[in-house]
């Protein structure tokens, strides 16, 4: 990532937010934080996995579920492909399961908006280390 | 795609069996695990094994405190309020 790239700061700051959206941890990665972005990813990838397989994908609705879903698709993007699946109604969710299911999709989603957070901040610091701003 | 793809996929359209009793409880422990590495790794100045699983472990240990404390007092607020309270009221004079 070039120095040219770094002067337009709000664009910067645009694309590392939005990386670290689409996939969690990438925001760290381009920052050169490779092992804290591999931390992050490891984590929150297999906390929405394991939410997705306890309560099935059906714990992604975004049509009767919609406080979790709006946690959920701060994972990523690619959760509203599965809220279109989640959405059909093919998918039982109910119990315990579907519980568990919501929270830990949700807490993964809402983690990684902190991620998200953090690694907007962390860019910020690096530009305004580089310029001496 | 294979058999045991399909396997995988599949497994991902049922919900898990989880029983409802106290035992259920301990599924906690994944996410306050998640929980306390996620946060450190955006805490942490420095990522370095051993003081990052430290401070981890020191998160988790707090968390856990915490929530057997809240449930500590729910329990005896609970214990109150259905053992001890109608008892009460009832060999009342009033």
């Amino acid at each position: 990532m070039g120095q040219s790239w770094k002067e337009n700061h709000a664009l910067y700051l645009i694309v590392v937010g939005a990386l670290a959206w689409l996939v969690p941890g990438a925001g760290h990665y381009i920052l050169n934080e490779r092992t804290r972005a591999v931390v992050i990813f490891i984590a929150l990838t297999l906390t929405f996995l394991v939410g997705v397989y306890v309560g099935s994908i059906g714990v992604i609705d975004p049509v009767n579920a919609k406080p979790w879903y709006a946690a959920q698709v701060m994972n990523s993007p690619l959760v509203m492909i599965l809220g279109r699946v989640g959405a059909t109604g093919n998918y039982p969710v109910y119990g315990r399961a579907g519980e568990i299911g919501q929270i830990y999709t949700s807490i993964a989603g809402l983690l990684n908006l902190l991620c998200i957070v953090n690694a907007i901040y962390m860019a910020h610091l690096h530009v305004v280390e580089e310029t001496g701003a | 795609m294979t058999i045991l793809t399909m396997f995988i996929l599949g497994s991902f359209t049922i919900p898990m069996r989880v029983a409802t009793t106290p035992a259920s409880m301990l599924w906690l422990l994944p996410l306050v695990v998640t929980i306390s590495v996620v946060y450190k790794a955006t805490k942490v100045g420095r990522m370095r094994l051993w003081s990052f699983a430290k401070e981890s472990a020191v998160l988790f240990g707090s968390i856990l405190v915490f929530i057997v404390v809240a449930a500590l007092i729910l329990y005896g607020l609970a214990w109150i309020a259905t053992g001890q309270l109608p008892s009460l009221l009832s060999g009342s004079t009033f």
